[in-house]
């Protein structure tokens, strides 16, 4: 019986152990090496707004996996690999023999090199004790600072606005949003937080994080201090690979994997942050540190670790964050100098639609506006839709230029519904995680 | 299993179905809450309605991070709203366009074909959506494509 073994416990992991047991209905050893119970980041915001209990954040507690016939070694930490040997070394020596490995430990939050930025009440948001740690510091009227303005600070925003923290965003470039929107999408943005009560402050350096009495004082480069009662910090994250030197593995930022999800090691697969695969617009490898990603590539290593051959078409980089009722998303090659751009702003509204074109190709969008009117057009899908398919849209290019709100007959028209229908990733229809059934 | 099947030459525009999809999902009369919707072709001469395709790769339920995204006995992708946390994941997963996110519940919402029996299809005047045993297949996208490809290429379409 083959021996897959597990490395992380994350998005990847999780749904590499279901994509496994839905394919082999249990006739295959599981081993499972995390460090924690599995969670789920995506809900960590909602947990810190107190909308969900901790039970909610964890998908796979250990009768889950118990179920699924895993032998979960929860806890456990994997120091390195002799891939020539076929083995897990883990911290205290313990050695795991495997058939086929997969690499899933995610990535770590890294902290702006901020004299100051190790000291109590200055946190990242990555994990969930993290998250714990955040969450027992906010409330009604506390003061916090938001080191860095990308996507995760923005996952937490509603949580803390509406919690009745006095928040200041502080960001190093010179927008907000920096790597999921552009220019103009970033100043509609930055208004509608203004507005709100939420300060912004861009093209801002801290330079020291001092205590001040019980209360933090931040220094800038530039601008008047600023006191907190408690500093986020969300200044990036990095894969986990250190661990994986020496091993033979052929790394950049991530782990190099191919379409299957493997590595250059033939039996050696790699999965979601850690992994850098092909992306679905430009066919380049990159780190898509999001976490549709993660499932997809859980899903498509554990079917070729099954034994299946089945290639991946790449992950298309996508986010969505919503921003006190103002949605905001982008897709694919976004910020692409190359590409033919289409755009529109409504200041009244606001709304703001950002085309991007190849040829008769849609390879990149933003998508900006009211919460409550986005999904009254539900264009979301649709963009996702066409710059994930890459279908011929030339026929109505014209017409997207002088209206890029009006996506949705351009996407009826193009077929990409049609062409998207009969392709699953499996080779057969998807079933709920709750479905799945283990012969014993 | 049996599907929506979507004649769209039968259309005629009326948009009962976008009443009765909101009537039955939610208790109020409200096209924005539809989860079947109508578009217009030709300068208002022709009229498609779309809604969730029920696709065998269920990108919503593979995408849900928290798997409140499951399989009902009438064979819809079915959102169960205890489980949601409204994180939208299954909004931007879905290439179809037919997940939706409700401002009010801060849940995501779809089709889910009402049951077992779709209140679009009852109500549709002209049987222009049926509910039975048929292909899942792009039933609106070659009706469609050729309005965009008339003569006077595809803004003759739009108002």
């Amino acid at each position: 019986m083959a021996r897959h073994v597990i490395v992380g416990g994350g998005t990847a992991g999780w749904n590499a152990i279901t994509t496994l047991r839905e394919l082999d209905q249990g006739d295959s050893e599981i081993v499972l090496v995390a460090d924690e119970t599995p969670y789920s980041r995506m809900v960590l915001p909602y947990y810190l707004a107190r909308d969900i209990a901790e039970s909610h954040v964890y998908i796979a507690s250990p009768p889950k996996l118990a179920a699924l016939n895993v032998d979960a070694r929860l806890g456990a930490r994997a120091e390195r690999i002799d891939a020539s040997a076929g083995k897990l070394i883990l911290e205290g020596g313990d050695e795991i023999e495997y058939d086929n490995l997969l690499i899933a430990t995610g990535s770590s939050a890294v902290k702006a090199p901020v004299p100051g930025a190790d000291g109590k009440n200055v946190h990242s948001f990555w994990t969930f004790p993290q998250a714990r740690a955040v969450a027992s510091g906010v409330g009604e009227g506390a003061r916090v600072a938001m080191i860095g303005a990308g996507f995760i600070a923005f996952t937490i925003l509603n949580a803390l606005v509406n919690q009745g923290v006095k928040l200041t965003v502080v960001e190093l470039e010179s927008r907000i949003l920096p790597r999921m929107i552009d220019d103009t999408g970033a100043g509609i943005v930055q208004d509608w937080l203004n507005e709100r009560g939420v300060e912004v402050r861009t093209s801002t350096q801290v330079t020291s994080i001092e205590d001040k009495g019980d209360a933090k004082l931040l220094k800038f480069k530039e601008g008047p201090d600023l006191e907190v009662d408690l500093v986020i910090m969300a200044t990036g994250i990095k894969p986990n690979i250190d661990w994986v030197a020496g091993s033979g593995l052929e790394t950049n930022q991530g782990i190099l994997v191919d379409e299957h999800c493997r590595t250059n090691v033939e039996n050696i697969y790699a999965a979601g942050d850690i992994a850098e695969g092909p992306d679905a617009v430009t066919g380049e490898k990159v780190v898509h540190a999001i976490e549709p990603t993660a499932m997809q590539h859980g899903r498509v290593a554990a079917a070729n670790m099954a034994g299946q051959e089945v290639a991946y078409k790449g992950s298309l980089l996508m986010n969505i964050v919503d921003v006190l009722d103002m949605e905001i998303a982008s897709f694919g090659a976004w910020d692409d100098a190359d590409a033919e751009v289409f755009e529109a702003v409504r200041p009244e509204r606001p709304a703001y639609r950002k085309l991007l074109f190849h040829g008769g190709r849609l390879t990149g969008a933003i998508i900006l506006g009211k919460t409550r009117e986005i999904w009254t057009t539900n264009d979301v899908g649709m963009l996702k839709g066409l710059v994930y398919t890459g279908v011929d849209i030339l026929e109505w290019k014209e017409h997207l230029r002088e209206n890029p709100f009006d996506v949705k007959r351009a996407f009826l028209a193009s077929g990409a519904a049609g062409g998207l229908l009969p392709e699953t990733v499996l080779g057969r229809p998807s079933i709920s995680a709750h479905e799945i059934a283990i012969s014993s | 299993m049996k599907i929506l099947k979507i004649i769209p030459e039968k259309c005629t525009g009326c948009m009962r179905c976008e009443l009765a999809c909101s009537y039955e999902q939610t208790g109020t009369f409200q096209p924005s809450k539809a989860v079947i919707r109508v578009s217009a072709f030709e300068g208002h001469t022709s009229y498609a309605p779309y809604t969730c395709p029920q696709c065998d790769e269920a990108w919503c339920l593979t995408a849900c991070p928290v798997e409140a995204i499951g399989i009902s006995p009438a064979g819809a992708k079915d959102v169960a709203d205890d489980i949601c946390v409204g994180c939208k994941l299954c909004t931007i997963a879905c290439p179809y366009g037919t997940m939706f996110y409700d401002i009010d519940t801060h849940k995501a919402f779809k089709c889910d074909l009402c049951g077992g029996n779709p209140a679009c299809a009852s109500v549709c005047p002209t049987d222009a959506i049926v509910f039975e045993e048929a292909d899942k297949t792009d039933w609106v996208g070659p009706f469609a494509a050729e309005r965009a490809k008339s003569p006077a290429g595809p803004l003759a379409g739009v108002l």
